[in-house]
């Protein structure tokens, strides 16, 4: 769902740029999906608004958090200067916190901004005492879709299609992670897809949560959604390693 | 008549070009499937089963959208990376009609996404293909797809004179796809959004076929969306004069 | 074609501050200069796809500015380069849709396109797509989109950049055909030899600004008789340099860097044989190669691009 120019921003993103693209790309878009969303269930009777904004609130800052991962990695200098990052683990964990640290921060701003929208515009009115949950499944959501970010990001480099790869997962969350249809009614190996994705345990724990659920009740998709995040930082960081040895025997760590 | 010939040759010419680009007919056609697969569920568990080719089409008219608004949006843009841009200008032929006939080629690109979303409806789920008015239908078709490319046109000038235009083009897929009414009906919306669709060409479009499939009155459509695209060819024919004078002055009509 | 006092400026620079110039009919002009001398600019102005800041183009009478259309339907117009062409599609169809942009009469098309491919010698790979086309293939191909329509007026912009020797003569010789032909064309390059070999009339222009205008041999007569002679030096050459210029009958001596070595070259007054004095000036260092010869036209173009 990325127009050039969206591409554009988004490689600009990492040079911080532009309010006037960064809101309309980055923040103008989810708001219209939730809202597009929420009508189209209120139309097919398919649940309450709370559903769709939560769902695609939680979508949007995992997709905002692969965006930018896939193209920090995609992005051929960061990649050149990748492998001697990688030597040691203290430097892995630095590495990590200081690319994926404002990447996790930007996915918290998105899906807060989905939540006013949702509040404004929609009948979404989640309790009080459901924020600070909810702050934290959606932070736990954004450091598994980073890591997944990460993981599509340096298959992106090798393709050399960052931007098919993530329209892709564009395309795979929005289907998979039941997002906009409840995960029991899709077929079986639907569901066993998006069980093995980052999204759908924090959409559903989100749910749950914004019903009136306790943190308590929850922590099992919280723990799941994080373990599935470790998961794929762990295959991210191994793919690394393998394109890297694999780059300097061929020489090809420059790609053109 | 020349004029019509320039417009002809740049309409294949960019329909061949992007026919032969993976990543655009990708997104041509997965998406308003996907879309339409996600309607469909929606539908389906929500209880609203007679409305599966309502689903379809409306997919499909996104799928006309998608393409337009993602290759019309860059097509100026593209043409002057190719170095071209400065060709198509000093051609005898006002430039106008040669970007018309490449926006016209992204909307025909739609057409794929037509035909994709039937055949995935009626193999996967039963959508019945019973058209009320099929000769008005095989006309609402072409006059969807002129409406719209001649939207692109609009699109195509303006991203490029209006840099901030540009990052609204991501906003855009969304919120046009809510405020036309393809698949959220015009009713469920506040009133005052009815203004916006109705200078929409995409609003006109999916009435006119969804008339001419499921029972209307489609020539009263059709009529409008006609009527958009002789205002939207005066409104690009004054931007693309504008863009031309500018470029001139600036010397940006190559890179070179 | 004329200009009046032409000027061009952007923001920041002026890429062309004041060149005045006029060009037969069915004449081979040249506009020789450096890169970044302002060429490209100056066709740009000609071809329609700049306007200028000041001063006035014609080109066949007809205004650039005011009578656009007119003269966009008269001019022909090669940039050559990687760009500029569809690649995704054959060289044919890149033929087939320039002929229609440039409205080429339908029932002309096939026949030139097919004339146009014999010429540049691309028959043959006219179905391949234009990606696969080498730097010299895309060339020719650029050439014979920029003749579909029979322009009388013809620019090409550092046509043989780029291109094998081989491949390069050949287009020449396409080009020397043209005026044979009855056309007007405007050539601009870098390469001394190309423009000497080539053109009626030459300008050259260097700094924004025209700085010498002639036929090829008034251009290298204007450097007026004289001796050439090259000294390579391993060493220091400055100091040698300047003792040369206070030697009487030698006019002006340069030095340059090539590879290794310090290029001592110094312009003498013909007839004096001044090659035993000057060596003896280089006393202490190490010497290559030493030459004699006549005045060239690259000569006269160095001397007058150093100038600017």
């Amino acid at each position: 769902m990325l127009t050039v120019g969206g591409l554009i921003s988004y490689r600009a993103l990492f040079n911080w740029i532009h309010p006037a693209i960064y809101i309309p790309s980055v923040l103008g878009f989810p708001m219209f999906q939730i809202l597009f969303f929420a009508y189209l269930g209120r139309f097919s009777g398919l649940r309450d608004d709370a559903f769709f904004v939560t769902g695609n609130a939680v979508q949007a800052a995992g997709m905002a958090g692969i965006y930018a991962s896939v193209f920090t990695i995609g992005n051929d200098r960061f990649y050149g200067t990748l492998g001697p990052l990688l030597a040691s683990p203290a430097s892995r964990a630095a590495l990590f916190t200081g690319r994926a640290l404002p990447i996790v921060a930007n996915g918290l701003l998105v899906s807060a901004f989905g939540f006013v929208v949702g509040w404004a515009f929609l009948d979404f009115d989640p309790p009080l005492a459901s924020l600070p949950p909810l702050a934290l499944i959606v932070l736990v959501s954004a450091f598994a879709t980073t890591a997944f970010g990460m993981l599509l990001g340096s298959i992106g480099l090798r393709t050399k299609d960052i931007l098919l790869i993530s329209n892709l997962a564009y395309f795979l969350m929005w289907l998979f992670c039941g997002v906009n249809v409840p995960l029991e009614t899709l077929p079986g190996w639907m569901q066993l897809v998006g069980e093995g994705l980052p999204v759908t345990h924090a959409v559903e724990a989100a749910r749950e949560v914004v019903d009136g659920a306790r943190i308590g009740s929850v922590w099992k998709l919280v723990v799941a959604e994080a373990g599935i995040g470790a998961g794929y930082l762990i295959a991210a960081f191994g793919l690394f390693r393998v394109f890297e040895r694999e780059a300097r025997r061929h020489a090809t760590l420059e790609t053109t | 008549m020349r004029v019509l010939r320039v417009v002809l040759a740049c309409w294949w010419l960019n329909l061949k070009n992007l026919s032969r680009s993976a990543f655009f007919l990708l997104t041509a056609v997965l998406a308003p499937v996907l879309l339409s697969t996600i309607a469909f569920y929606m539908f389906q568990a929500g209880g609203r089963p007679g409305t599966l080719l309502y689903a379809a089409l409306g997919s499909a008219v996104y799928g006309i959208w998608s393409s337009t608004l993602f290759g019309s949006g860059g097509a100026i843009q593209w043409q002057r990376w190719g170095g071209t841009l400065g060709l198509l200008v000093a051609s005898p032929a006002p430039f106008v009609f040669a970007v018309a006939g490449f926006t016209l080629a992204t909307a025909t690109l739609g057409v794929y996404s037509l035909v994709a979303t039937l055949a995935w409806g009626t193999l996967l789920f039963d959508v019945p293909l019973h058209l009320a008015h099929p000769a008005l239908f095989a006309v609402a078709i072409p006059v969807t797809v002129l409406s719209l490319g001649l939207l692109g046109l609009v699109f195509a000038s303006s991203f490029v004179l209006y840099r901030n235009a540009n990052a609204l083009s991501n906003m855009l897929e969304y919120a046009v796809l809510l405020v036309t009414g393809m698949l959220v009906p015009l009713s469920l919306l506040p009133g005052w959004v009815a203004p916006i669709a109705w200078v929409l060409a995409p609003t006109w479009g999916i009435r006119a076929i969804r008339d001419a499939a499921l029972g209307g009155d489609p020539v009263f459509a059709i009529a409008m969306a006609l009527a958009l695209a002789g205002v939207y060819l005066i409104l690009g024919a004054v931007l693309i004069a504008n863009l031309e004078r500018l470029a001139r002055q600036r010397g940006t009509l190559s890179l070179a | 074609m004329s200009t009046g006092v032409l000027r061009r400026r952007s923001a920041e620079i002026e890429a062309v501050a004041g060149i005045t110039f006029a060009v037969e009919q069915g004449e081979l002009f040249g506009l020789l200069g450096p890169n970044g001398a302002g060429k490209t600019t100056t066709i740009k102005v000609f071809t329609t796809l700049l306007l200028p800041t000041s001063g006035a183009a014609r080109v066949l009478g007809l205004d650039v500015v005011s009578d656009t259309s007119q003269v966009r339907r008269k001019i022909g117009f090669v940039f050559g380069g990687d760009r500029g062409l569809y690649d995704r599609i054959s060289g044919l169809d890149n033929l087939r849709f320039f002929a229609e942009l440039y409205g080429v009469p339908v029932g002309e098309q096939r026949r030139r396109i097919e004339s146009l491919l014999e010429l540049v010698g691309l028959r043959g790979r006219e179905r391949e797509r234009v990606e696969g086309y080498s730097r010299g293939m895309r060339q020719r191909l650029h050439i014979a989109r920029g003749l579909l329509h029979d322009p009388p007026v013809l620019f090409l912009d550092e046509p043989t950049l780029g291109v094998d020797p081989v491949g390069a003569r050949e287009l020449r010789d396409v080009i020397a055909d043209l005026t044979a032909a009855g056309k007007t064309v405007l050539l601009t390059t870098h390469y001394m030899f190309e423009a000497d070999a080539l053109c009626d009339r030459i300008a050259v222009i260097a700094g924004g600004r025209i700085v010498a205008e002639g036929t090829p041999q008034e251009l290298k007569a204007g450097v007026s008789e004289a001796r050439v002679i090259e000294i390579e030096v391993f060493g220091d050459a400055e100091g040698p340099a300047a003792a040369m210029r206070t030697l009487p009958g030698v006019r002006a001596v340069t030095v340059t860097t090539r590879d290794q070595a310090q290029l001592i070259t110094a312009e003498t007054d013909p007839g004096a044989e001044l090659t035993p004095a000057l060596l003896a000036q280089v006393d202490g260092a190490a010497v290559g190669r030493v030459a004699v010869r006549e005045t060239t036209l690259e000569d006269a173009y160095v001397a007058l691009v150093r100038e600017a």
